[in-house]
């Protein structure tokens, strides 16, 4: 007799439930202001770990502002003002105590255009490891073979580690950037956009990586790309207007979502 | 279904392909509904000739069914619909492999009855009449409910085959007495017992087309769920 098992429960997940043991990120009642203009409303969520977790809506809603929060980039903006907290380890990352570039090598970031360093690709990627002074041949070069492993470009570019990271394809180059910014293991790893300037057949393989990323990581994506929240997150969250709307189970949120706001955005209608 | 929130899409020719879906299974089922009407007469009256029509018709179901199909696989390639309009395209997906085998059991009942000279015991003729004027309006009742996605009316068309189902037992046991009493109308009254299995399959599948009609609303599965949790979901409506 044939057993099925059912791969994927149906039952929606309580977010707001997860426990702390669960929990890589918590933002709590996060407000954001550029000068006099608010850009986010009140933002509260749990950021499951190892897991993929996506924020999506229309362009200007705050979602690569929130993802920005969560490693302090706002803090590059002179005019940016925040106010509620967010939670690592149970400490909030906004407080005076806390050393910026240690929360950056724990909470690391890819941009929407690869951006490697003009240096060879052995070099882009040990480049954080340096920057922590560590000079064993060695261990870089174990870091350069397990982070290029982990985002799949080793077996592209094993033969040829001292050519400039710009002879690589744009694909390639974010994926090289995608494991110069795992090379020093942080814990969670921020996408902002990471697919929408390459090719199909290159974001398919981006997204593959996601999947396989999440064992290690946390990761927390931001996408113009519904279809690819879809595929790759395990839970989603619609922001409009700077307000968090929905926040649940990709499944939920793509099959049956809970307010009309996020219908009409998912379906293409307008409001 | 509810028009108006089909057509709201940014993308004006999705909406043309949904109205174009909708407008469709909306003529296949008025199809498939004449059919059944026309089977039930032909039996009732002993027309030959309206049988046959039946029986020729039904390729018309199938030929429904397919391009239904085909353009739901289109939508979905090219659209990748989400969320209600991806709920639709399951609806419809699944309804209208209900309302062509509604179609294959008016054929196999204009079957039986041009193979058999019904002169059935009145009592038996008259049941298994009152069953198909039952039917009828199940499968009415249940097209009026996807055409609204009406979830109150699909679940009245869920209750009412409890009804059909003690019908067709009525009816079996009745035919069993007579075939006991008289071997000679056994061939006959088998005949009978399979128009009235076709007319109660029939009521299973309205009362699927009902279950669909709850999940493209609600977003619930009802099937294989009890009916005290069913009641609560359409409560919630």
């Amino acid at each position: 007799m044939i057993t099925v098992t059912p791969t994927g429960s149906t039952a929606t997940r309580d977010l707001s439930a997860l426990t702390d043991a669960e929990t890589a990120l918590e933002i709590k009642n996060l407000d954001l202001y550029y000068g006099n203009k608010q850009a986010l409303y009140d933002v509260s969520m749990k950021i499951p770990k190892n897991q993929v977790t996506a924020f999506i809506g229309p362009s200007g809603c705050g979602k690569s502002t929130l993802l920005r929060c969560i490693n302090r980039m706002n803090d590059l903006v002179d005019i940016c003002r925040i106010e509620g907290e967010i939670l690592l380890h149970g400490q909030n990352i906004y407080d005076r105590k806390v050393d910026v570039a240690a929360l950056r090598r724990g909470v690391g970031m890819v941009f929407q255009r690869p951006n490697p360093f003009p240096k060879s690709i052995y070099e882009n990627v040990v480049y954080g490891l340096r920057l922590q002074g560590i000079k064993d041949r060695r261990v870089l070069d174990e870091a350069v073979e397990r982070s290029l492993r982990g985002a799949a470009l080793w077996d592209e570019v094993k033969d040829r580690l001292n050519d400039n990271a710009f002879g690589l394809s744009g694909g390639q180059q974010q994926r090289l950037v995608i494991a110069r910014a795992i090379a020093i293991e942080p814990e969670v790893l921020l996408l902002d956009e990471p697919t929408s300037a390459l090719d199909p057949i290159s974001t398919l393989t981006i997204e593959e990586l996601i999947n396989d990323l999440k064992k290690q990581f946390t990761v927390v994506i931001v996408t113009h790309n519904m279809q690819q929240a879809a595929r790759v997150s395990d839970q989603t969250a619609f922001m409009y207007m700077g307000e968090m709307v929905e926040y649940s189970d990709t499944n939920t949120l793509f099959t049956t979502p809970a307010k009309k706001k996020t219908e009409d955005y998912i379906t293409g209608r307008y409001g | 279904m509810d028009t108006g929130h089909l057509n709201k899409h940014i993308s004006g020719q999705f909406n043309e392909e949904l109205e174009n879906v909708r407008s469709q299974i909306l003529a296949m089922g008025g199809l498939v509904e004449q059919q059944l009407m026309d089977v039930l007469t032909a039996a009732r009256d002993k027309n030959s000739d309206l049988a046959h029509e039946v029986i020729n018709n039904d390729v018309k179901v199938n030929n429904f069914e397919m391009e239904i199909d085909q353009e739901c696989t289109r939508i979905i390639a090219k659209r990748q619909p989400t969320a209600s309009d991806l709920r639709l395209m399951m609806t419809i997906v699944k309804t209208i492999t209900d309302l062509e085998r509604i179609g294959d059991l008016a054929e196999s009942i204009a079957k039986a009855s041009l193979r058999s000279d019904i002169s059935a015991p009145d009592v038996v003729k008259f049941n298994l009449e009152a069953m198909g004027e039952q039917i009828v309006k199940m499968l009415r009742e249940v097209l009026d409910a996807f055409a609204r996605m009406d979830v109150k009316a699909a679940w009245q068309v869920h209750l009412h085959d409890k009804k059909i189902d003690s019908l067709h037992e009525g009816i079996v046991r009745q035919s069993l007495t007579y075939m006991m009493g008289d071997s000679r109308s056994i061939p006959q009254m088998l005949d009978l017992m399979s128009i009235s299995r076709a007319l109660e399959r029939v009521g299973d599948h309205c009362t699927n087309i009902s279950e669909y009609v709850v999940y493209n609303v609600t977003g619930k599965d009802i099937r294989h769920t009890s009916a005290v949790e069913i009641a609560s979901i359409i409560d919630q409506q």
